[in-house]
């Protein structure tokens, strides 16, 4: 019964849909698994790896899917076809179906773990020392998904930095008054904002 | 001279260090982004889409630019010229992700690589009028990009202007860019063979340098000690 929502899951995760709906999968995966008790046998090593493998698995992933996906020569690439297609087909769509990629092996994945769960019989005891000693499998994907933080820090003060400048322009240019110098301003004072709280959070 | 008018001609872009787009990386050999760094350049976008258009306008666009860069502000003009093939004076995403894979290939090196996988959208660039043809002059403007050299230029319009009609079109920029990629991958063998040799000779004069040394001095080390001690 338990197991049923996983799998169901997995088995949506593992159809190439959209990248959103994956990762949707994964989130219900989390909340379902907290509210009920998880018979989940966590194999941190093997989720461990799969995430360290990961980046080689998708590369390669990514390499093979733009040759196929799009249909292109053997140079691959985004190669549009020479019927003269507009630059439109430069589209960086195959990113998403490669996270599904990623997604449906690690769906596939589930599907295994699930059948052999399946097999052993439910703990509720030991499953609930799992679950406090072993993050849960869908924490780690979720990890997966997210950008370093640092990596966030260095975009958002970036970011800061551009828009600022773009706010003394807008206010040369068009005016203090200007609807969309109002909004510039307002938002950089939002990032602003977003960022003296995450600097609180990490001083405590 | 239209280069030599829009203060095109000139140093090839750099990135500035430490910046967002420093980090990223191309794959070397298709010239692309992993996805992990393309989801990045969404998440970065998206900080920069102010108006929630999916779109950066003309100043975020040249305010971007100038942070990231050192082009100058025609070069950033021209490259948002390029970019804006619909005409509607935002750069969509699409766009955004080319431009950052075009600079990327610059920074690393990998210009010829990034012309010769990605042939198509690269003439479609290059093509402003569309006409399905480029001229020289359309190369030399965004040399700055792509870093054609004077001489390739040359050579690109003697040897495969095959129509004779002083404009490339796809089929010969095709073979333009199969023809540089193969003398780009010469060069580079040449340079790893050089620096094998190099190496290699190193040792030697290390070699040579050693027991001539020796055989200058003429004494053993147990000699000199036991002088010493004397």
């Amino acid at each position: 019964m338990e197991g049923k929502p996983l799998k169901a899951s997995a088995k949506s995760s593992s159809h190439h849909g959209s990248g959103r709906s994956s990762l949707q999968d994964i989130r219900n995966m989390w909340t379902t698994a907290t509210l009920s008790q998880p018979k989940l046998n966590v194999q941190l090593p093997t989720v461990r790896e799969d995430s360290e493998l990961e980046d080689v698995s998708v590369s390669g992933k990514t390499l093979w899917s733009y040759d196929q996906k799009a249909g292109h020569d053997a140079e691959g690439g985004w190669e549009a076809s020479d019927g003269g297609e507009d630059k439109d087909s430069f589209k960086p769509e195959e990113p998403e179906e490669l996270e599904l990629g990623g997604d449906s092996s690690q769906g596939s994945r589930l599907e295994e773990d699930d059948s052999k769960t399946d097999n052993e019989k439910p703990s509720s005891v030991s499953s609930l020392n799992i679950s406090r000693h072993t993050p849960h499998r869908a924490y780690w994907v979720e990890q997966q998904s997210r950008l370093p933080l640092p990596l966030t820090e260095l975009m958002e003060n970036e970011a800061l930095e551009i828009l600022t400048e773009a706010l003394r322009s807008y206010q040369s240019e068009i005016g203090r008054d200007h609807s969309l110098t109002k909004q510039l301003q307002r938002y950089i004072e939002g990032l602003k904002r977003r960022r003296n709280r995450r600097l609180q959070v990490l001083a405590v | 001279m239209v280069a030599r008018v829009f203060g095109l001609k000139g140093s090839i872009m750099k990135l500035k260090q430490g910046s967002f787009l420093w980090y990223l990386y191309l794959d070397k050999l298709y010239c692309l982004l992993s996805v992990r760094n393309v989801k990045a350049l969404v998440e970065y976008f998206h900080l920069l889409d102010v108006h929630h258009k999916k779109t950066l306008n003309d100043v975020l666009f040249y305010h971007f630019l100038h942070h990231v860069t050192d082009l100058t502000r025609n070069q950033i003009t021209v490259v948002f010229n390029m970019l804006d093939w619909n005409t509607v004076g935002e750069i969509g995403f699409d766009q955004f992700y080319m431009l950052v894979c075009i600079l990327l290939a610059q920074e690393n090196h990998l210009e010829e690589q990034f012309i010769f996988r990605h042939s198509r959208p690269v003439f479609e660039l290059l093509d402003l009028d569309g006409e399905l043809k480029i001229g020289p002059d359309h190369l030399h403007m965004y040399n700055f990009l792509f870093n054609i050299k004077k001489q390739q230029l040359r050579d690109l319009y003697y040897n495969f202007d095959i129509t004779g009609d002083r404009l490339l079109n796809y089929k010969e920029f095709k073979l333009f860019t199969i023809f540089s990629m193969d003398k780009y991958q010469e060069s580079q063998k040449a340079e790893k063979e050089k620096k094998k040799e190099k190496a290699v000779l190193k040792k030697k004069l290390s070699q040579v340098n050693e027991s001539q040394r020796e055989s200058l001095l003429g004494i053993q080390p147990f000699e000199s000690i036991s002088n010493y001690n004397c």
